[in-house]
């Protein structure tokens, strides 16, 4: 089973893609906080969402109306389940308990026809609502209709008697003129409203009775809406960053030019565009290497983030998307809290990894591995990411992990590099520096490329650190040295 | 005498009913008002927080019930609903929680006694009031607060009935004085124009400006070197409602003296002031001697609930 930590989420942007979403109801609400992911066995359940999401993504445009009728009527419903649940238990409810039950399906009687117009065009899967009549002409016998919840005198003809006695004392009680005359009637009153109030608990016990074989379509009803909700807020998701079906595989995962929302928008609020990344790999070990600068970190958390997506039923930010279905998702990111963990940072690393591994060969996973063994010396480092390297082409996961360490690559089954400096003229920014006061990190910053290129057969030393060095005007003297070294 | 006195209450849209202390008489005149009203003219009833026990928690008195006509539409906390003897339909469920469970909106469908918990947030009461005019009531009715927070009431009502008596204090001097002083600060001038805020010292805002909003609270150890430097003179302070003004009645006279305008920012109008001469406590003043005085100190009718009602 895939499961997901709060602070992993919020690494890789998943927390801001949720944040984002307005669901409407109690129930939607409740589905995008305690998110599921779909597992292997759910394959045409999942298929079925991605569908609706699918459908109901292309019908934002035309069904745009519907959508906000429907979210404003989900805004409406309130979370009926705790009184659905004593009505089960054979418990009689109280008024304002009738009263949200009534509500709850009158605004489900709201909701109908609303989903039914929208389905026309959206023909979403699963999704089904009960006719609430049945269960309303029993709260509502004398089918008003109306919002609020009352007894009607005509419930029972004792009642009817009843009431009609306690508005008889009522007027003797304007006309009565002593105060012993008006006690009098007090009393006979207070006898009234007592018998009046047991009788109301009969037609209420009696209600309850009738309601309880509804019991189980209002839940479902509850859990249609929860599902229509966040059907409307994935389609509405998918339109704001583009994002499209992916095709379900068997093994191979192929992303190409995705996006990650929460650095796209991050980026667009300082004037810059998020460089879509592609990606593809298979059962084994894809390395990731590139200089220092967070493009490799940031490509493995918009794998994760996009994959995580699907399985729950989203569509992914890419162009195009290929992605299996995974039981597991491991992800081992640069952490601060190994800090505080009292283990050294190496130390607590190798703890969580070990325990990453043991649920990543479970099942078929995705397991990633962010500059894993940083906490070491370069030497030792290299030689423990090359054997886990080896170890992971063998495991039944698609293993991605990001390095800066030599000789790593040449044991991956796949490897990527950032594309960083390697088409950027080193000598036209150190003129365009050399001339002015700017920033030269920034500058060099802006220049990089973030996206990945495959890399096939042996791959050249990137050269991007001796690029930077030119391009801050180091001394020529060094410079050289440098270039004769490499 | 009785029916002048009580004809302008029904000018306020929002009418609060608060009391400088218990058993000053605010449920006698709260069903006084409620038996007044016309048949068929819709009234909203509720109260800032808990008010309305048939026995009063504080001193063990017996207190008058709340009793409505057939019609009236109420907003009470759940668990007060057990406690009320007519017929209900609920008409709506506000979201507002109370300690008490949440507000509830209620229309009597009989005539009967209701127990009264509302909301306790100047802007929920505003919300319930909103929601009564908009079922078709003519006129809301808060059962108010008691002692310094009523001065609050103004953020809510348009219209204010202040209850006082001689629980309040054994000596009849200080329940006048008292009372008149937060008749005084409740009936403070509305600001016309409110002045901008800034964040310069009182004094240095009202050099510059000759006005001031004085931000929280106005307390009398602000203004007494502002007196004392003569800054104050001829100034002009604005506070956002009168229970930001914790003003002594020494402080308020030195203040008109040099012809320093305060004025609020909410205002309300007090429609009439109610005495009950009795104390809960065991003593009595001399009903005329009361009135008498209550009248001298303030400008607008004073009624004796005991027997003016």
């Amino acid at each position: 089973m895939i499961s997901i930590g709060f602070d992993d989420r919020g690494k890789i942007g998943l927390q801001y893609v949720l944040e984002s979403l307005h669901a409407c109801s109690p129930f939607g609400i409740e589905r995008v906080q305690k998110l599921r992911f779909y597992s292997p066995a759910e394959r045409a359940a999942l298929e079925t969402e991605l569908g609706n999401v699918e459908r109901a993504k292309n019908a934002a445009g035309a069904c745009a109306a519907q959508y906000e009728a429907i979210m404003a009527a989900l805004c409406q419903l309130k979370d009926v389940r705790g009184s659905l649940k004593r009505l089960s238990a054979e418990e009689t409810l109280d008024h304002v308990e009738l009263f949200e039950i009534k509500g709850f399906l009158l605004r489900i009687a709201d909701l109908i026809p609303l989903f039914a117009e929208m389905n026309e065009t959206v023909r979403a899967e699963g999704i089904a609502f009960h006719d609430p009549e049945p269960a309303l002409d029993v709260l509502d016998p004398e089918r008003t209709r109306s919002r609020g919840f009352y007894i009607p005198d005509g419930a029972t003809e004792a009642l009817k008697r009843i009431r009609a006695e306690k508005k008889r004392l009522e007027q003797r009680l304007y006309e009565a003129e002593t105060e012993p005359e008006k006690n009098e009637i007090r009393l006979l009153r207070t006898r009234v409203c007592a018998d009046e109030e047991a009788e109301e608990r009969t037609v209420r016990k009696a209600m309850c009775e009738k309601l309880r074989p509804f019991v189980s379509a209002m839940l479902s009803d509850a859990d249609a809406a929860g599902r229509l909700d966040f059907l409307i807020q994935k389609a509405l998701f998918a339109v704001r960053y583009g994002a499209v079906r992916p095709g379900i595989t068997e093994t191979a995962l192929e992303l190409i030019d995705m996006t990650n929302p929460e650095l796209v928008d991050l980026l667009k609020g300082k004037g810059r565009a998020f460089v879509p990344v592609s990606i593809a790999a298979d059962r084994g070990a894809t390395v990731i290497t590139g200089a220092n600068m967070g493009g490799k970190s940031v490509a493995m958390k918009t794998v994760a983030l996009n994959v995580l997506l699907m399985h729950a039923g989203f569509l992914v930010c890419a162009k195009q998307a290929r992605i299996p279905m995974f039981s597991c998702v491991k992800m081992l990111f640069d952490d601060a809290q190994s800090m505080q963990s009292g283990l050294s940072g190496f130390g607590s690393e190798i703890v969580r990894f070990n325990e990453a591994l043991e649920e990543a060969e479970k099942g078929y996973s995705l397991f990633l591995l962010d500059e894993f063994a940083r906490g070491t010396n370069p030497d030792e480092g290299a030689v423990i990411v090359q054997a886990v390297t080896r170890y992971l082409n063998g495991v039944n996961a698609i293993s991605i992990l990001a390095t800066h360490y030599d000789g790593v690559a040449a044991y991956a089954k796949t490897h990527y590099q950032i594309v960083g400096l390697r088409d950027v003229d080193p000598e036209s920014i150190r003129a365009e520096l050399a001339s002015g006061t700017a920033d030269g990190p920034a500058v060099i910053a802006r220049h990089m490329d973030y996206g990945l290129y495959r890399v096939d057969g042996k791959a050249d030393c990137p050269k991007d650190a001796l690029h930077i060095c030119r391009m801050l005007s180091m001394k020529p003297e060094i410079l050289e040295r440098i270039e004769t070294a490499y | 005498m009785r029916g002048s006195l009580l004809r302008n209450w029904t000018e306020a849209r929002t009418l609060s009913i608060v009391g400088m202390c218990k058993n000053a008489g605010k449920t006698t005149v709260l069903n006084r008002l409620l038996a007044e009203n016309p048949p068929g003219r819709v009234l909203g009833l509720t109260s800032i927080g808990r008010d309305g026990e048939s026995v009063d928690v504080v001193t063990g008195t017996e207190k008058p019930g709340i009793f409505v006509r057939e019609g009236t539409l109420i907003a009470t906390a759940k668990d007060m609903l057990a406690l009320s003897d007519v017929t209900m339909e609920i008409v709506d469920a506000t979201g507002i929680p109370t300690p008490l469970g949440e507000v509830v909106l209620v229309r009597a469908r009989s005539a009967g006694s209701v127990q009264l918990a509302g909301p306790s947030i100047a802007s929920q009461l505003r919300t319930v009031s909103g929601r009564f005019f908009s079922l078709g009531a003519e006129q809301t009715i808060i059962d108010g607060a008691l002692g310094r927070k009523s001065l609050g009431a103004r953020a809510v009502a348009d219209g204010v009935i202040l209850c006082t008596g001689a629980s309040y204090d054994r000596r009849m001097e200080k329940v006048v004085r008292d009372t008149a002083n937060v008749f005084r600060i409740m009936n403070l001038k509305k600001a016309e124009t409110v002045p901008e805020g800034s964040d310069l010292p009182l004094s240095d805002a009202l050099k510059a400006n000759g006005e001031a909003l004085v931000a929280g609270a106005l307390t009398d150890s602000q203004v007494l070197p502002l007196l004392k430097s003569g800054a104050l003179k001829n100034t002009r302070l604005v506070v956002k409602d009168p229970s930001k003004v914790l003003l002594s009645p020494d402080v308020l006279d030195k203040l008109a003296v040099r012809n320093v305008a305060l004025e609020t920012v909410e205002a309300a109008k007090t429609l009439f002031i109610t005495v009950n001469p009795v104390s809960a406590y065991g003593w009595k003043f001399d009903p005329d001697a009361f009135l008498a005085a209550m009248a001298a100190a303030v400008d607008v009718p004073v009624i004796n609930v005991k027997e003016g009602l």
